[in-house]
Order: structure tokens, then sequence, then C-alpha cells
């Protein structure tokens, strides 16, 4: 599916105010600030995904989008493994940066993901004014790139390239860099483009 | 011919539905229900690899290394093209894994990929030399044709070792 420039700068809207939120509970969890960058739209081939997301090992807490609209494409909280222990150093009171993620990083990261994620879908969701649920999350620390794969095989549409909405979430005084990602179905796209035109037309 | 040279050269990138065939090493990143799949005539010291995503094509034609039961042919009939002979053809598969347990529809598309693949070649009398399929951990898988017919398998860890 191919956006036109109206279009691609009302999802990039969409992806600003998502974003905002997640930022700003983030922001909470850390106690510090958090640093958000302008949400970027990548059509990639999924022959090419290795050139965006390659072997580097992080932490993915991943969703799929539930709600009105089910099985609507996935929600995916990238933190590169470094900033994944400094992330969990940061709630747990740890020091660390060099130690093995257990059990209660696991916790703690889908926890952070959980939170991010709903904030996300709650902003966009009232703006498009439908419900948006995320699912329970899966976390998965390894690959970066093998988790994306895994996720794009098991989309409902039959596709040669995912539109990713990306947006860089920042906290510099923890060092923690992290992305929230979205990755929608067509059919949820084609609905997301057709309310935020519509929202266009009666403003 | 110097084979070291051709050893070190940079890899050629199989990303996800591409193949390619030759002599050069080729690898394929971070495949996680992927599959990488290898063939090397060990007569003739080339190789093929391709980068599978999903079992079945259902009629589709456009990205032939895609799907296990038209990547297996694919690959098959461009080998024989270049004189290949079947019994001098040496299998390793690698991938397939299950990164997330419990989510979404889990299809487990990992082990179906794999056992289309098993099934595509065995309905042509090749049997595989190597596999490592399965689990819940990412692989990068390099093949080198001209060493060997060398296939190695890398984790996230970086640790990496010979299938």
């Amino acid at each position: 599916m191919k956006l036109s420039s109206v279009q691609l700068d009302a999802m990039q809207e969409l992806g600003n105010i998502g974003a905002a939120h997640a930022a700003t509970t983030l922001s909470q969890l850390l106690s510090s600030t958090v640093e958000m960058s302008v949400p970027r739209i990548k059509t990639v081939d999924i022959a090419q995904l290795v050139n965006y997301i390659g072997e580097e090992s992080a932490a993915l807490v991943v969703f799929e989008l539930q709600g009105e609209i089910p099985h609507g494409g996935y929600i995916i909280i990238y933190i590169s493994r470094k900033s994944a222990v400094q992330l969990t150093n940061t709630m747990l009171g740890l020091t660390d940066p060099d130690r093995p993620l257990n059990e209660m990083d696991e916790s703690a990261l889908l926890e952070v993901g959980n939170i991010m994620a709903s904030a996300f879908l709650d902003a966009t969701a009232e703006l498009l004014g439908f419900v948006m649920l995320p699912s329970p999350p899966a976390l998965t620390i390894d690959m970066a790139h093998a988790a994306m794969q895994s996720l794009i095989a098991q989309m409902q549409d039959e596709i040669d390239e995912v539109m990713l909405f990306s947006t860089e979430l920042v906290c510099e005084e923890h060092k923690i860099d992290s992305d929230i990602i979205m990755m929608p179905e067509t059919s949820t796209l084609k609905t997301f483009v057709e309310r935020l035109e519509n929202l266009m037309k009666s403003s | 011919m110097s084979e070291p040279s051709l050893q070190n050269k940079m890899p050629v990138m199989i990303g996800i539905g591409e193949y390619h065939i030759g002599s050069e090493p080729m690898m394929a990143i971070g495949l996680g229900s992927c599959i990488g799949l290898t063939i090397y005539d060990k007569d003739r010291h080339i190789g093929a690899m391709v980068h599978i995503m999903l079992p079945e094509s259902s009629g589709r034609t456009d990205r032939p290394g895609k799907y296990a039961d038209t990547a297996v042919p694919l690959l098959l009939n461009k080998l024989s093209d270049m004189g290949s002979h079947r019994s001098s053809l040496v299998v390793k598969m690698a991938g397939g894994a299950c990164m997330f347990e419990y989510f979404g529809n889990n299809l487990n598309i990992g082990e179906r990929n794999a056992e289309k693949v098993r099934a595509v070649l065995a309905e042509n009398h090749i049997r595989i030399a190597a596999e490592e399929v399965g689990g819940k951990a990412g692989r990068t898988v390099a093949f080198y044709p001209v060493d060997g017919g060398k296939v190695t398998v890398r984790s996230a860890d970086g640790a990496a070792h010979e299938i």
C-alpha cells in the first residue's frame, strides 16, 4: 500500500501522539527526561529487512494489535541489549552494566513494554475513535532480525514488504535507547488512513 | 584458483526469500522461524543457498525462494542446469526456531517450514546431511562452497559452530 504525502503526514502525527504518551510513561517510570525522535515511516522489502534490523542482540517486547480490529498487526518495543540492562538496573536499583539478564529483568522488561504499548495504543485509539488493545506481551532477548522476521512470517496478509512506523525514545541520564515500532497489517493501515482522512475533513 | 582469497571474500547476503548459486561465501543473517537451506555440490565445489520464510507458496510464483515448496525444486533445478548430479549434493539446513512461544496465533511456522523442506527433499530422494532446527533462538548461517561446503551456525552471543 502506497501512502500519499498527506496520508504520510497524518500517519506520522498519529505515531507522534502515540509515542509522546509512551515517552511520558517511560519518563515517569525512570523519573528522568526522555527525548523522542520524529516518527519515521519506512516501507521495507522483506529481503532488505536486515539493512534496518540486523543481527544485533536486543530485547523485543511484542504485542498483537487487538480490539475492534482483530489481528491488526504488531507493536514492538525494541531495546538494545545494553540499554535493556541499563533500563532494568535503573528500575531495580542495580549498577553492574555487564551482568547477564535474568528472570527478574524479563519481568521488568515485559512490564515496561506493557506500560509503553498501552500508552501508545490508548492515545492513538482515542484519536482514531475506536478500541485498540495490546495482546498479552511476548518477550525475546536475541537476534533482532530473527524476532522481526518471525513476526512478519505470521502476519495475516501475504506480503513482500512491511511498513514500519518507528520512534526512538532516549533517556540520556541512564543511557537507555529504545524504539517503539508499529507494524500494521495492510487492512489495519487502510482503516487508520480512512479514519484520519475523515478527521481532517471534519475539522 | 586461489581458494583462500575466495574464502575471505565478503559473503553474499541472502535476504528473506532470496537465493544465490555460486562458489562465493553466502550468509543468511538472523533466521528466526525462517530456514537457511544450503546445497553443496561436492564434485564441482559450488553451492546454492536460500532463505525460506513460509512452507507453502499456494500458487504464488514471483518469489520462489520465499516458500519451502518452491525453493527446494528451484535450487535443485538450477544446480542440475549447471551440470550438478543429484548424487553429489550435500544438503544442510538451519533455522526454524520459535522465537515467541504462546503468542499470537502461534502457527509454529518454523517447525512447519522445516517439515516442508524435509518432505520436498524426500520426494526428490535427497537426504539431509546435517540440520539444526527448532529451539527458541535466532541463528545466522554462513556457507562456504570452496571450503568443502562448510556450513556454520552463529547464535546471538556470537558463538559459532559447524554443522
